[in-house]
């Protein structure tokens, strides 16, 4: 993998591994992040999260090595207050208020006025300071934006945030976004795990793609969008005439190959769905067909991802 | 020691249900010494009733409840990482975890049980209550305490300890009970009171030396274990 050219980078993985007993969560990961928003996308078990609790010092790795502005946040104490991070579990210290929780988090990083510094921070998450009420009380919404105000409070330089936009409203979203790319601008390196395509999409920023365990690709975002719409795909279609119809797509060349499945259905493989996308309607238009349904067979996350891992 | 750690542990330590318990085995406490004062041999009966509740069930279930829990609970609830993600030694973050179970857990025992002595009428035995309770919560803490930040089900598996080990095993022979926590603080009653007690034969020094080495230990250990575990 590419490392960045220019200032040294604020995040670096060389070699970096991690297994549990025959497990391999994060296999010979190497990048480097700089400041701005990075997005790292990959399915449920992708090794994500894994790779940012390594970031954060909170796991070892079992090989090669995993540096925050050039230290080791597994033996250096010191790098941990320069990195924030809103980890992936729901749970919180319930018994605490959330000016209470982030305050504790203020006073920990040493922060000369931790009462000031933590209503700042839920202020920016937009939740009350003023609200007393217990963090066991909070909405799932709520608890994702006090975990977030806990990791900026301190005003780090790298913010690891793990699936920081789940349960969160569309509205909430948007805003979240907006303030992820607010703290990239500020020379902040943001690392943002996701395992949603839009997602990821809607952070427009560079993407470090993990899946099984791999780093599968790296590089602006559309570069790896092109790379997913490239891929072959298989689609099932349903139509009262399936063979006319795999005969005509076979025609226009828009398939590389077809299986009758039924008598009203056919299974075709593309390996270039935008043209078969184009052409599949006009083509059953032509010759008097009725298209009932299209469905595509592997578009799922974990073929784009197994697809990714396999180039 | 962390001041900011050691208030939000502390917080967690005072539930309802843990006081309700606390004041319940307080008054079991008294109660006890009530009826060892009314026994022929007051000295003996309320020796070994201090001894046998107060160190051996007392101390050890309250400090087995409150010492796995204090970290325990971080690690089994994942919200360790809270405390673990900052720049603060380990060594502080443990020794702020002992001195919250130590400041709901001793005072509590250490004058419950010193009332105790009061109330049993037995002059000889009320300092020496005071001291080897103290000692008592401090080695049982400290064990406890590491035990929760090493196990899962640390709750079960310290009162496996307490049941098996401290109060079976160690009856087996001379060794098996220089290896039993109660046999010091016992030890400290026996001389206050010259009443014998199976175990209670370690020699004065060891018995005011060996429980503070063990909290000690198991602080030190808590210690390293936070340096070297890995946070969910």
């Amino acid at each position: 993998m590419s490392t960045q050219a220019g200032p040294p980078p604020m995040v670096q993985a060389v070699g970096a591994s991690k297994w549990f007993g025959d497990l391999v969560a994060v296999s010979d990961a190497s990048f480097s992040i700089g400041a701005g928003v990075t997005a790292l996308l990959g399915p449920n078990g992708a090794g994500k999260s894994t790779m940012l609790r390594m970031m954060c010092g909170l796991a070892r790795p079992s090989n090669g090595s995993v540096t925050v502005l050039g230290k080791d946040p597994r033996s250096d104490v010191s790098v941990l207050g320069r990195i924030g991070m809103a980890p992936q579990q729901e749970s919180l210290l319930d018994h605490l208020s959330g000016q209470e929780f982030v305050e504790l988090a203020a006073q920990l990083h040493h922060l000369q006025r931790p009462v000031e510094a933590a209503r700042q921070a839920i202020h920016t998450v937009e939740l009350d300071p003023d609200d007393t009420r217990r963090l066991s009380t909070y909405s799932k919404g709520m608890r994702q934006r006090i975990k977030l105000a806990q990791a900026i409070v301190h005003d780090p330089l790298v913010i690891a945030l793990d699936e920081p936009l789940t349960g969160l409203d569309p509205r909430q979203r948007r805003e979240m976004i907006e303030l992820f790319h607010r703290l990239g601008s500020e020379g902040k390196c943001v690392i943002v795990s996701s395992h949603v395509l839009d997602e990821v999409e809607r952070f427009g920023s560079r993407v470090l793609v993990m899946a099984q365990g791999r780093l599968a690709a790296e590089g602006d975002f559309r570069e790896i969008r092109n790379l997913m719409d490239d891929r072959p795909l298989r689609i099932s279609i349903r139509t009262d005439q399936p063979r006319e119809l795999a005969i005509a797509l076979l025609d226009r060349g828009v398939i590389s190959g077809c299986r009758l499945e039924n008598t009203d259905l056919v299974v075709v493989d593309t390996t270039d769905p935008a043209a078969f996308r184009r052409a599949v309607a006009p083509v059953a238009r032509d010759r008097d067909l009725s298209l009932l349904e299209l469905r595509p067979l592997d578009d799922d996350l974990e073929s784009v991802f197994r697809y990714l891992v396999a180039q | 020691m962390n001041l900011a750690v050691y208030r939000v542990i502390l917080r967690t330590q005072l539930s309802p249900a843990r006081l309700l318990v606390l004041a319940g085995l307080s008054g079991v406490a008294i109660l006890l010494a009530f009826v060892s004062r009314a026994a022929d041999d007051t000295v003996e009966v309320a020796t070994q009733t201090i001894a046998n509740f107060g160190i051996n069930i007392f101390a050890a279930f309250i400090a087995l409840s409150l010492g796995s829990a204090a970290l325990g609970n971080l690690v089994e609830d994942r919200t360790l990482v809270y405390l673990w993600l900052r720049p603060v030694s380990r060594h502080s973050i443990a020794t702020a975890a002992m001195a919250a179970v130590l400041t709901v857990v001793a005072p509590i025992l250490v004058v419950v049980m010193t009332v105790a002595a009061v109330v049993t009428g037995v002059d000889d035995l009320v300092a020496a209550t005071a001291v080897a309770t103290a000692l008592a919560v401090f080695a049982y803490s400290g064990i406890f305490l590491a035990l929760g930040l090493r196990f899962e089900r640390s709750l079960l598996i310290g009162l496996g300890y307490i049941a098996i080990w401290e109060l079976l095993m160690s009856r087996l022979g001379d060794w098996f009970a220089r290896l039993s926590i109660r046999s010091y603080p016992m030890s400290i009653l026996s001389d206050a009171t010259d009443v014998s007690m199976r175990l209670a034969d370690r020699s004065t020094l060891a018995s005011y030396i060996v429980p503070l080495a063990v909290g000690l230990a198991g602080l030190l250990y808590t210690s390293w274990r936070l340096t070297r575990t890995e946070i969910d």
